[in-house]
């Protein structure tokens, strides 16, 4: 095992340059495309035994669900024809998973208690956030594996709280000053506080108008610690383009909305003239139903429609300019296609009761999988890493699931 | 089919430093696995090899201990050499593997999730509630009130003596049930509410609303009212309420879990607490209750049954002041006079005590309890 070894002892090892024997590489370098093999049908068989040992175990069976998701998923994602693999240990997980849970209940407990609580609560969790984001994506990098070489993320603790602690501010004045507003459980304390109330809207401004920086944030500290033996990538996306984004995508909702409300009202003039020569109960039924319909669906379609634009150019933005010395990416998801396989996915899940999911799931990983792809200047076999065995810290993983982020792709 | 001892496969592996595959043949002697070949020559105790789930695509991947992956594009000579060296499917595989036995998964799901539902929420959420502090009734309970106060209850029109004269015998009626006391600060309120129609709820930590659309429909019947307290008092005494958030957030835990995100439930406990509904079951508790609390102040549970017959008659007096107005079309009653009114005024309201319309069981239980 030690014939190959060309490592340097601080883990900044490298790339062997192309040897004599390898035929020149080809001009555009290695384009390695990225494939989704996973099927509905495979995937519902282990999602369901996997709902099933949830459920009988009282939930102590999570970890292990998880584990054995990411490895079905993972492990039918192939890059360049080689698949990814999953190495987290669900018994380290569990201990994470428990401890995560224990937070989550404490939290809870005290955002009820009291509007003071609640504040204490929420700086211990504003405080502990960056931190509890840089451990879950230390570990699922650690523990995601290609080629045999594990991924790594290079990111610290401190540029955690750098890439996060406006957005943190902005909403803790905003929930915080909420907890004061809306006091759960006290006695009638009368008008509350203007001063909070001030506090409060201009939080919420705030929180609106940093969203689109946070991402970017977010994104840059993200995508620029992966690391891969000696590639490490960076990203070279601006904020402004992000701004582009949620502004067309704020737009494009508002955009939603107007036949929508066209149709409603139209519907209700139309039900009251009707109503006025028939009978008099119908007509105002008529229109609150039609006013009612026109409604929701238009909120359904604004979901579908603006969340599978911001997703798809949000992955084609932030894949597209993320790069390294000697890799880059490329994203082509097609918002329309996204927003077609989304409201196929929701009618069906909710006309099978959730027993779609797992169809929907795997679906749309292939959609979202499949848009990327990876070019590299050397061929990726000669690839060496130097360091392996850093595990990261299970309970990273569990606040991953608590918090709702992911590695995303 | 080859025998076990000569199976070999032709495979890939990865030293976890080089993305270089090294072309090896495996084979398993005694308890170990042997993987030979490019320079390599490795030995693996089968106890601490991870294998593959069986699964229809892509390459069949063995991590070993040291992390480091032995990989197979061939899966159908993969799995011919596993079973081959008796490393056979867990049983968790096995069993999704066979859509005889995911199906008899879903069924047992389905059943899991009824049972749950129907026996595991409630026990789970009296085992936690064993923790929470009554202290915590009262601060839901008082949040609950003032939000549902804006929304549905007026000052109550209700002459002073009547409100004093009730007050008592009810403090009294509940010392003479529960010398001990009844672990609540019980507070009695009298209100107005149109749109709850003749009604009275109970909330977590001891409030007990009435409507004066109810205790005017009972004139000179303060029996009956007691009898109304006394159910009321069962729902705060068995912390109905607080089961009910509870087994809500529980719920809410659960589904999250399975579905994959987490939610604050208990960020919407006053909405929750009115929209619910008390099961059956907290019904049956709570009658039990006021038969109890009848019975120990000499009261026939008879009157229980005189009230279900005063809240589902349409008012004695036409034009009263704050008469229902709204619902409850006394001409139209051709078909259930009971059922219209009892759903027009409740259906907004699920904790209100009209809101389960005074089944024929109910009516039997009083009965028989008065002729024990």
């Amino acid at each position: 095992m030690s014939e190959d070894a060309t490592i340097t002892p601080d883990g900044t090892a490298t790339v062997e340059a192309p040897a004599a024997a390898a035929p020149a590489a080809p001009p555009g370098g290695y384009r390695l495309a990225m494939r989704f093999s996973g099927s509905g049908s495979e995937y519902f068989r282990i999602w369901i035994v996997n709902l099933l040992l949830i459920l009988v175990t009282v939930g102590l069976y999570y970890p292990f669900a998880k584990v054995r998701r990411l490895r079905y998923f993972y492990g039918n994602t192939q890059l360049g024809g080689e698949e990814f693999d999953f190495h987290g240990s669900p018994w380290k997980m569990l201990r994470g998973f428990l401890l995560m849970a224990a937070f989550a209940g404490a939290y809870a407990l005290a955002t009820n208690a009291s509007p003071w609580a609640a504040l204490v609560a929420l700086v211990a969790f504003a405080a502990i956030w960056p931190a509890l984001f840089r451990a879950s994506l230390q570990f699922r990098l650690a523990n995601t594996s290609w080629r045999g070489l594990r991924f790594q993320f290079l990111g610290t603790t401190a540029d955690a709280y750098r890439a996060m602690w406006p957005m943190l501010l902005a909403m803790f004045m905003y929930l915080g000053a909420a907890a004061f507003v809306q006091p759960k459980g006290q006695a009638a304390a009368g008008e509350p506080p203007a001063a909070m109330v001030v506090i409060m809207l201009v939080g919420l401004v705030l929180v609106m108008l940093l969203m689109p920086w946070f991402w970017y944030s977010i994104k840059r500290y993200q995508h620029g610690n992966y690391a891969l033996g000696p590639m490490r990538t960076e990203l070279r996306a601006k904020a402004g383009s992000f701004y582009g984004v949620f502004l067309k995508a704020a737009g494009l909702a508002l955009l939603c909305m107007v036949p929508m409300i066209i149709v409603a009202i139209g519907g209700s003039v139309l039900a009251a003239i009707l109503g006025s020569g028939k009978s008099k109960g119908a007509g105002p039924v008529i229109g609150f139903v039609l006013f009612g319909g026109a409604m929701v669906l238009s909120y359904v379609v604004m979901l579908v429609v603006a969340g599978a634009f911001v997703t798809s150019r949000l992955q084609n933005l932030v894949w597209g300019s993320t790069r390294g010395r000697d890799v880059k990416f490329a994203s082509a998801l097609k918002a329309r296609a996204l927003a077609k396989l989304t409201a196929k996915n929701w009618l069906l899940t909710v006309l099978t009761l959730g027993l779609y999911i797992p169809f929907a799931r795997v679906a749309k990983a292939k959609l979202l999988i499949e848009a990327v792809e990876v070019t590299t200047r050397h061929p990726p076999q000669v690839l060496t890493a130097a360091l392996r065995g850093m595990g990261g810290d299970a309970a990273g993983d569990a606040a991953g699931d608590l918090l709702g982020f992911d590695v995303g792709l | 089919m080859s025998s076990a001892p000569d199976a070999t496969l032709n495979a890939e592996y990865f030293d976890g430093r080089s993305a270089q595959a090294h072309a090896v043949q495996l084979r398993v002697q005694g308890h170990e696995l042997l993987i030979d070949g490019d320079g390599l020559a490795l030995r693996a105790p089968l106890k601490r090899v991870r294998w593959p789930e069986r699964q229809r695509h892509g390459a069949r991947r063995i991590v070993l201990d040291d992390g480091t992956i032995v990989r197979c594009a061939d899966a159908a000579a993969f799995d011919r050499f596993a079973r081959a060296v008796g490393a056979g499917d867990s049983i968790t595989v096995r069993a999704q593997q066979s859509w005889r036995w995911t199906l008899a998964a879903v069924v047992l799901l389905i059943a899991l999730v009824a049972a749950g539902y129907r026996w595991g929420l409630p026990a789970a959420a009296r085992a936690v509630l064993a923790f929470v502090p009554a202290g915590v009734d009262e601060r839901v309970g008082d949040g609950a009130y003032q939000s549902i106060a804006s929304w549905l209850l007026k000052p109550s029109t209700i002459a002073p003596d009547r409100q004093r004269l009730l007050r008592s015998e009810f403090e009294r009626a509940i010392a003479r049930a529960h010398p001990r006391g009844v672990g609540h600060a019980v507070r009695l309120q009298f209100h107005a509410a149109p749109r709850l129609g003749p009604n009275a709820f109970a909330l977590p930590g001891g409030i007990i609303v009435i409507t004066d659309e109810l205790l005017q429909r009972l004139p000179e019947r303060n029996d009956v009212v007691l009898g109304v307290l006394a159910h009321e008092l069962g729902h705060v005494r068995q912390r109905h309420g607080m089961r009910l958030l509870v087994q809500a957030s529980l719920l809410g835990a659960a589904t999250s879990m399975a579905f994959g995100d987490f939610s604050n439930l208990l960020a919407a406990a006053p909405a929750l607490i009115g929209q619910l509904g008390y099961s059956r079951d907290f019904e049956r508790d709570a009658d039990d209750e006021a038969i109890a609390l009848l019975r120990a102040n000499g009261v026939s549970p008879l009157v229980m049954v005189t009230l279900f017959e005063a809240i589902t008659r349409p008012l004695p007096r036409p034009g009263a002041a704050s008469g229902n107005t709204s619902g409850a079309p006394a001409a139209s009653a051709a078909s259930s006079p009971r059922e219209a009114s009892a759903r027009a005024q409740s259906a907004e309201f699920g904790i209100a005590f009209s809101s389960h319309p005074p089944d024929d069981e109910r009516i039997a239980r009083f009965r028989a309890a008065a002729a024990r």
